[in-house]
């Protein structure tokens, strides 16, 4: 079977080489500071209680 | 976060705990990509163990906050906005405590627990969402391995880590 292949802005991928660069992304993202990744979460904090609608979220003052 | 950090350190400094330690999701944020979560757990060591009744008293770690103006919403106290679980050490999170590493966070200095450390924690909980930070932990942390057997054999964890690595 052909490789399917995506086409994201000049990229194309392969499904493979696709999970392989989310996968890079996520451990890169796992190098950031706690206060970044803190700053993260509260915007996490934010879309659970207005798009994801946890109205009892409470979002952390940092 | 800031903050209640610093409050913590108040704590510690004014004798009313002898250590403590960042757990739970923030530590494990700590090694990991950013994930959602609610509260801040924090591992406590306390001056005096137990009362003559073996009790465990946190009343005046709680009058102490109670005076600050801190407020309880469920099981958590509000401080400075931040929802946080403070639990008494046991022998296990006692040793966590004592090997977790100094940070600074926003120049104040706190400590979180290790990865070996949170994976023997979450994998003593249990819980689905134990099970998932466990993955995150051993995918995106460096995990000294060695260490982690030794810490899961000493507490009587590694059947339960067989268990998950067979499922």
């Amino acid at each position: 079977m052909l490789d399917q292949k995506i086409v994201i802005g000049e990229k194309v991928l392969t499904r493979e080489e696709l999970f392989r660069e989310e996968e890079e992304f996520r451990k890169e993202r796992a190098g950031l500071s706690l206060e970044e990744k803190i700053r993260i979460l509260v915007e996490l904090q934010k879309l659970a209680e207005g798009f994801g609608e946890k109205r009892d979220v409470i979002i952390w003052r940092i | 976060m800031k903050n209640a950090i610093r409050v913590m350190n108040e704590l510690k400094e004014g004798g009313l705990i002898k250590d403590y330690a960042i757990g739970g999701a923030i530590a494990a944020l700590r090694w990991t990509e950013p994930f959602f979560t609610q509260d801040l757990d924090v591992f406590i060591v306390l001056e005096e163990e137990a009362d003559e009744r073996g009790l465990i008293v946190l009343s005046p770690i709680y009058e102490y906050l109670k005076e600050r103006g801190y407020v309880w919403k469920g099981h958590w106290i509000i401080i400075e906005g931040i929802p946080v679980d403070i639990f008494p050490a046991d022998p296990l999170e006692k040793e966590a405590i004592a090997e977790a590493e100094e940070i600074e966070y926003e120049g104040v200095k706190t400590k979180v627990l290790t990865p070996e450390y949170l994976i023997a924690l979450f994998l003593r909980a249990g819980r689905e969402k134990d099970k998932r930070k466990i993955g995150l932990l051993l995918e995106q942390a460096e995990v000294d391995r060695q260490k982690l057997e030794r810490i899961l054999n000493k507490y009587g964890l590694s059947e339960r880590s067989r268990a998950l690595v067979e499922k």
